[in-house]
């Protein structure tokens, strides 16, 4: 790792001279190393380790806890942030995913000016941003597996063709096949050392020749880095069918530059859309640091479009701004994250106005959307519930269209208070219409009344309180002011409440005001 | 009985003017003000409503509901701030989408109306602006302020509270007298009509008969 602004004294463990160690808990509660740097390496130390060993072979070994987690969750934003080169990047499953990514450059080598260009630019790109990494290119995951960690020159842009990884990778040791410690120990006492020495065995009599299957690994293994077998990856994020992407040499650090460079992309993923016939409903613009770490701004779409001039409006609605620039992009992606066929749009609508006018209301409700957020432009949907706070839900407006109440006849509030408010009332019968009512601390006479409309409890919805749900007897009231308002009693006398010290008295709640 | 008299009543401007101000006049008049802002659409108009409101105000005078709004279909967007609400209502002017945008913001500039009348009149839609009070400079041709009346007299039972009614009174108005009228709430259409002063016993000994279209004088 590399100290960006030495603040401080220099951190001895920064220093990659003195053998350091990242030590975690096995599980039964030693201490062993974890992650060694070549420097402890090289003095003969090896992953699984005790610590205590360790020590007594090399007292001034320096040790830090491991963060198994933290290594992941770097090493699956580092995956991200290498989806300028490929698509389709995976985290190394072997080692408890924490050792390195695979790159799918399957076609894509071309882009960068050939194997060896992008092979010494991923490197130093992952060096400037403060990863040293060993990096191998190679017909199979295997393979390119073996030769960044133990190929010539410490993995150094080693690569490999069709024809030469059987060559490159036979004078590597075994263990550059990614198999367990045991199955290694066993090729040893075999004297199979180095990758080479398998090739002319016969397939049948290695797999038998070892314990408990251990053999059967090796051979899969053996013909997984020679492209016999097959290997799927399992990519962070699914490739994208669908993207457009720019990368330069300086990186840019203001706004306006990544809107300007915007401009080109959306016009670049509309032009295969187009030609597709599909459209897309949300589109994903990813920044590409140059200290290794990504930013992204999202936008969604109500209805399959492909309009580039729209699409850079929704970006600049969401704020572009937002996009945490640090010292520079030099990457850019705008990838189609949901694309459906524009013809299949329903043709519901009857007249040409009228279509026009859905246009332009989805339109607007992409906008609002990509400002607000999804959560903050609503459209109501009626629900199934007698209850009035349920009979209704906000539900993001953003792909739905508009609908209107039919007069449900039982006269509701224009604006409902939800929660209900407490309300002191007095009633002239206790089942009976409030006479006066305190509501936000104002005593109002109540001149006419309406009631009572009974709404009985949705016995089969539990409250979360567990309590049991009570009657509610609502009145339309309107008090000496014109003030009109819909109260309710929640709770019956007699049947709900027969006046025992544990129960609770039926009470008043102000629920909405009606115009 | 009426908070405000109705005073000088020249024709009720029924068209809407591309942008109005409305406020209510007191706590309890939030949901008169809303039915009078919808009022404000042109008839027969369709296209829906964009509502915005901070949440705090969403909070105070309570969440617009469905079942009592029908025939309105209805786009709320909640916002943090005055700024988001203004934008938002000008969005929504500009394109032409909505019938009425209505927005809850207190203390727009001149600046700010001025935007708002010019996307009124460039959408095609009625932009109404309901702040807390009527002080500050505007570009709105009209400024209303909203009240609660006692509802007219229930057919069915006397008890009860019957159609709505509320006091419009325009405070200032372009070209116009300034004015106050009293509209009912028809129970079949939910729109406001003005009220016949003469059918409803409250009123009709005020003032003489004979105002157009049955204004109360």
């Amino acid at each position: 790792m590399r100290a960006r602004r030495p603040a401080s004294p220099p951190d001895p463990a920064l220093d990659p001279k003195n053998p350091f160690a990242l030590v975690r808990k096995n599980n039964r509660g030693a201490a062993i190393l974890y992650a060694l740097n070549p420097a402890a390496r090289a003095a003969g130390l090896r992953r699984g380790q005790t610590q205590a060993d360790a020590l007594a072979m090399i007292p001034h070994l320096i040790c830090r806890p491991a963060d198994p987690e933290a290594d992941a969750r770097a090493l699956t934003a580092l995956a991200v942030w290498a989806e300028r080169w490929s698509p389709s990047v995976s985290v190394d499953p072997a080692g408890g995913g924490l050792e390195g990514l695979f790159l799918d450059l399957t076609g894509a080598a071309h882009l960068f000016g050939g194997e060896t260009a992008v092979a010494a630019q991923i490197r130093d790109r992952l060096v400037e941003a403060g990863a040293r990494a060993g990096v191998a290119m190679a017909p199979s995951p295997g393979a390119a597996w073996a030769l960044a960690r133990w190929g010539q020159g410490g993995g150094e842009g080693c690569i490999a063709s069709d024809e030469t990884v059987r060559s490159l990778l036979a004078p590597l040791p075994v263990e550059a096949l990614r198999l367990d410690d045991r199955t290694v120990m066993q090729a040893r006492r075999f004297g199979l050392k180095r990758i080479g020495d398998l090739y002319p065995m016969p397939r049948a009599g290695l797999a038998r020749r070892f314990r408990d299957g251990d053999g059967v690994d090796l051979v899969q293994r053996l013909d997984q880095a020679l492209g016999f077998a097959g290997e799927a990856l399992t990519p962070v994020r699914p490739p994208p069918k669908y993207r457009a992407w720019q990368a330069w040499m300086e990186p840019v650090g203001d706004i306006e530059g990544v809107e300007a460079r915007l401009t080109e992309l959306v016009a670049d993923l509309s032009a295969p859309l187009v030609r597709d016939g599909q459209g897309a409903k949300a589109l994903t613009l990813t920044g590409f640091r140059s200290d290794g770490g990504t930013t992204s701004l999202s936008v969604r779409m109500g209805r399959p479009g492909r309009d580039a001039g729209i699409w850079l409006r929704l970006f600049r609605e969401a704020g572009l701004g937002r996009l945490e620039l640090g010292f520079g992009l030099d990457a850019l992606m705008l990838t189609a994250d949901a694309v459906e066929a524009m013809t299949a749009r329903q043709g519901a609508l009857e007249t040409e106005a009228e279509a026009k006018q859905a246009e332009s209301l989805a339109a607007l409700i992409d906008r609002l959307t990509a400002r607000l957020g999804e959560d903050r432009v609503l459209m109501p949907e009626p629900v199934e519930s007698w209850l009035p706070e349920r009979a209704e839900r906000w539900r993001p407006a953003l792909g739905r269209s508009p609908t209107t109440r039919e007069d449900g006849g039982g006269r509701r509030p224009v604006l409902l208070l939800d929660p209900p408010e407490p309300v002191e009332a007095i009633a002239e019968l206790p089942d009976g219409a409030p006479a006066r009512f305190t509501w936000r601390r104002l005593s109002r006479r109540v001149t006419r009344a309406d009631g009572p409309e009974r709404l009985s409890p949705e016995w089969w919805r539990p409250r979360p309180d567990d309590r049991q749900m009570r009657t509610r007897d609502y009145y339309r009231v309107e008090d000496d002011a014109g003030g009109r308002y819909w109260l309710f009693r929640e709770g019956l006398y007699g049947r709900e409440y027969s006046g025992a010290a544990e129960e609770r008295a039926p009470s008043w709640w102000m629920h909405g005001v009606l115009s | 009985m009426t908070p405000s008299p109705l005073y000088a009543p020249g024709v009720f401007p029924e068209r809407p003017a591309p942008l109005e101000e409305a406020c209510a006049a007191g706590s309890g008049d939030g949901a008169a003000l809303i039915a009078f802002a919808l009022s404000r659409r042109l008839e027969g108009d369709a296209r829906p409503v964009l509502m915005t409101a901070t949440r705090a105000w969403l909070g105070e005078h309570g969440r617009p509901y469905g079942p009592g709004l029908p025939g309105v279909a209805l786009i709320l967007a909640p916002v943090n701030t005055a700024v988001e609400a203004l934008w938002a209502l000008e969005q929504a002017l500009r394109s032409g989408a909505v019938s009425l945008a209505l927005g809850a913001v207190n203390a727009a500039t001149l600046t700010q109306t001025r935007r708002l009348d010019f996307a009124a009149k460039q959408g095609g839609c009625v932009g109404l602006v309901m702040p807390r009070g009527l002080d500050g400079l505007s570009a709105a041709r009209r400024r209303w302020r909203i009240s609660t009346l006692a509802s007219a007299v229930d057919p069915d039972d006397a008890r009860a509270p019957g159609p709505a009614r509320l006091t419009a009174e325009l405070v200032r108005g372009r070209g116009e007298r300034p004015g106050a009228w009293m509209l009912e709430q028809d129970d079949e259409t939910h729109r406001l009509r003005l009220a016949d002063r003469l059918a409803d016993s409250g009123l009709a000994a005020i003032g003489h008969a004979g105002a157009s279209s049955g204004l109360a004088a």
